[in-house]
């Protein structure tokens, strides 16, 4: 049941481009990312926040802590990243919406719940404000390291996972709505890889006036009966399991049977990889979220996401201003990876904070030829747009990327 | 089967994996004991355990609502769905390992905040499911597979970390003592906030094998009665004694954990009624 | 279990008036119900059950005193003991 390929499209390709267009009344705002994450998450419905503080993300936390009691929720301040993340997904387990929050060292403590969480199909967000690394780094420069670690956010394997990434405080709150609704639907874990320039600035923020009517939130169901783990099975929108309705509902670490009992048979591990693995591959459609710019004519494509697709973007419009014929490729949903956004046969430069290269890994797997896909990583701060055309120029005219101080274009 | 475990267990999952000779299922007869005493139902009450011989062997055995949390969180899992479903009874049995070791962190703080959960810590003196290695609890010298010199570390008493966290009920039982674990159990239900039961129990295959020396189940649960009661069949003291009994009893002395966080809500929600700036932000 | 069975007291009531049922497909042959009954109402089957073990059986039910100490030690939920029917006035 593969999906049907994509025709990519230019302009912003995502859910919230037409709710913006049907909500108008609100509020404007000049607010943080962290501000508008944490909207979106009570306009999503979100009653419990339990987490640990951690630049740059505490904010979210000190906003929840104020936000979540007026709307009848729980803030929740944890002894650590464990607990905040098994504690959401018990609060998740019990029927409230459950966010927490937390940068890439925090993150990596929160592998055991997230495994945990996605084995037993159930819905929360995490936020994942990247900062530079490996470990605590710096920890007010941004980051873009947490790629790969975000699609195997936990061991094992035989799993497939939801990653989103916003790179404006507008669109960080409605995609944090969408990581919600994602997350019922698909009954797993969402992660939001934010960084650390889209957490702490500070934009322009409309806010709808009501969150009751906002129509396009995906309410919580209760999965009251049999099968509790649809094994075997890809079906979309099956309800979440509810621990405390006496349902006789068995969660655990282990491979599970239908019933929800540990066993260790091998056809049972087969059955429930094919439901963690095909529940999203084969709904993959319903996961496409990108912004594109010049498609139609690109002979070169730059590929960013989060806060430095800001300035790509802005680079490649110069670049075309100029004569020449670039493109701009921003992937919204960074996992599982939209590989139909690269099938255009041309030149692509990938603009990632990190000098390693992570998303240039994908992008040569997904285009037709990737002896034509360059790297050009930067850490720990934006690439100028000045870098980007420069770039784009280059790869236009020779085919490779100048030399730039403090730009890394060695992948292998 | 008896007939508490018709009324509360799964009959597909009875027997346990358990070895033989096992006491885990002892004291999970002792619960049902306590709970059937209490009036429960089986909705009334959410089992949730953790990893090792104790989460492994007791997992969905309970008939109603059942989770098995990754090692040493069950506590931490626990608290978020006590946020969400405060009127519950969440009983958390786990082992040693879960409790003193992996998931203490959780275990303090949950008793630090009046968590209104009852954790019953049963302990085998050592990390039994992955072939008997000594764990914080495995009394000083003795022989395990990762002690094979005797074990230099000295152990530690989870009761009193506990209850020096603030946990507001903490007993101590083992094994060979049933009147006094269901009395302890019921009243460790009673509490709206954190109980904490320490049950030592017998492991005959690894346990036993190593550090006592034989697999004979009945000499593995005298070892355990010797110890409880500090004294030799023949008279002489043994090398150490479990004090037993109810260490700490506050019961509801505290308010609960999640009744706080509601109440703060609640607060916050009449002071917007009332006009306050706090809700405009 | 020599302390053990001498010191473990639970009250008593007249022989011969309680049902002992052992839950034979269930036992793992601990041998506690055995060794701790103070009347010898238990004995060792001679064939094993499903589970591979030889397990126990009501041998002489008509010994029981209702102490009860068999159901509490069974570590595997498999003995019931229960006043018979009309038995206890």
């Amino acid at each position: 049941m593969p999906t049907a390929t994509l025709t990519v499209r230019d302009g912003l390709v995502a859910p919230w481009a037409e709710w913006e267009r049907r909500y108008t009344t609100g509020r404007r705002l000049l607010e943080a990312g962290t501000y508008a994450l944490t909207e979106g998450a009570i306009a999503a419905g979100c009653r419990v926040f339990a987490g640990y503080p951690i630049t740059p993300a505490t904010d979210i936390a000190e906003y929840m802590s104020r936000r979540l009691p007026q709307v009848g929720g729980y803030y929740m301040q944890c002894e650590d990243e464990l607990a905040g993340m098994h504690t959401c997904a018990g609060a998740s387990l019990g029927g409230l919406k459950a966010m927490t929050a937390t940068s890439g060292p925090g993150y990596t403590l929160m592998h055991d719940a997230y495994g945990w969480a996605l084995t037993n199909e159930i819905p929360m967000v995490v936020v994942d404000a990247m900062r530079v690394g490996p470990i605590s780094g710096i920890t007010g420069a941004p980051g873009q390291g947490e790629f790969y670690v975000a699609r195997y956010c936990t061991h094992g394997g035989n799993f497939e996972t939801i990653v989103l990434s916003p790179s404006s405080v507008q669109e960080a709150f409605w995609l944090t709505i969408d990581a919600f609704n994602l997350a019922e639907r698909f009954r797993t874990p969402v992660t939001i890889l934010t960084d650390q320039v889209v957490s702490d600035m500070w934009e322009d923020l409309f806010i709808p006036a009501d969150y009751d009517g906002l129509d396009f939130v995906v309410p919580r169901k209760s999965n009251l009966m049999m099968p509790f783990f649809p094994v075997g099975s890809a079906a979309l929108d099956v309800p979440p399991n509810i621990i405390g309705r006496g349902t006789g509902v068995c969660v655990s670490a282990y491979t599970h049977t239908e019933e929800g009992y540990d066993i260790e048979e091998m056809e049972a591990q087969w059955a429930q990889s094919y439901r963690l693995v095909n529940k999203i591959r084969f709904h993959r459609a319903e996961l496409t979220r990108y912004e594109t710019v010049g498609m139609e004519d690109a002979e070169v494509v730059a590929v960013a996401y989060g806060a430095n697709a800001r300035t790509v973007k802005t680079a490649v419009l110069e670049a075309r201003r100029r004569g020449l014929r670039a493109g701009f490729v921003r992937p919204i949903t960074l996992w599982p990876f939209l590989d139909d956004l690269f099938e255009r046969d041309c030149h692509y430069v990938v603009c990632e904070l990190n000098y390693d290269g992570q998303l240039v890994r994908e992008v040569m797997r997904a285009a037709p030829d990737k002896r034509k896909v360059h790297f050009m990583g930067k850490s720990a701060e934006l690439h100028t747009v000045a870098e980007v055309t420069t770039a784009l120029q280059g790869v236009s005219g020779s085919g490779r990327i100048p030399e730039l101080p403090y730009i890394w274009t060695e992948v292998r | 089967m008896n007939k508490l475990a018709q009324k509360y267990l799964r009959p597909s999952q009875i027997p346990t994996k358990a070895c033989h000779g096992c006491g885990i299922g002892m004291i999970e007869n002792w619960l049902l004991q306590a709970i059937d005493e209490l009036g429960l139902k089986q909705d009334d009450v959410v089992f949730g355990t953790g990893i090792g011989c104790v989460g492994r062997q007791t997992f969905a055995t309970w008939g109603g609502d059942n989770f098995g949390a990754t090692h040493g969180r069950a506590v931490a899992v626990a608290t978020g769905l006590k946020l969400a479903q405060p009127d519950k009874k969440f009983l958390i049995v786990v082992g040693d390992g879960d409790a003193a070791s992996i998931g203490t962190s959780h275990l303090i703080h949950a008793a630090r905040r009046n968590l209104g959960v009852t954790v019953i810590c049963e302990d085998n003196m050592g990390y039994e499911s992955t072939g008997g290695q000594f764990s914080p609890t495995t009394p000083a010298g003795y022989v395990t597979n990762s002690s094979p010199y005797g074990m230099v570390e000295p152990p530690f008493d989870p009761c009193d970390v506990v209850q020096a966290a603030g946990a507001t009920f903490v007993a101590e039982t083992t094994a060979t003592q049933w009147h006094q674990t269901v009395k302890i159990v019921k009243k460790a239900l009673q509490n709206d906030g954190f109980s904490f039961v320490h049950v030592r129990f017998p492991c005959n295959e690894n346990f036993g094998a190593y550090a006592l020396g034989t697999r004979d189940t009945l000499k593995n649960l005298e070892w355990i009665y010797e110890h409880t009661q500090g004294r030799k069949a023949d008279g002489s003291e043994t090398d150490f004694t479990w004090e037993t009994g109810i260490k700490h009893d506050a019961s509801n002395s505290r308010p609960e954990f999640s009744r706080l966080l509601r109440d703060l809500g609640e607060r916050v929600r009449a002071r917007m009624a009332a006009g306050d700036g706090q809700g405009a932000h | 279990m020599a302390l053990f069975k001498t010191e473990k007291k639970a009250p008593r009531g007249p022989a011969g008036k309680w049902d002992v049922v052992v839950s034979e497909e269930m036992c793992k042959a601990c041998g506690f119900c055995l060794h701790i009954c103070p009347t010898d109402v238990f004995g060792w089957r001679k064939v094993t059950n499903r589970l591979g073990w030889f397990p126990i059986y009501t041998a002489h039910e008509e010994h029981c005193v209702g102490c009860m100490l068999c159901y509490q030690i069974c570590p595997d939920f498999c003995i019931d003991v229960a006043p018979r029917a009309g038995g206890m006035n």
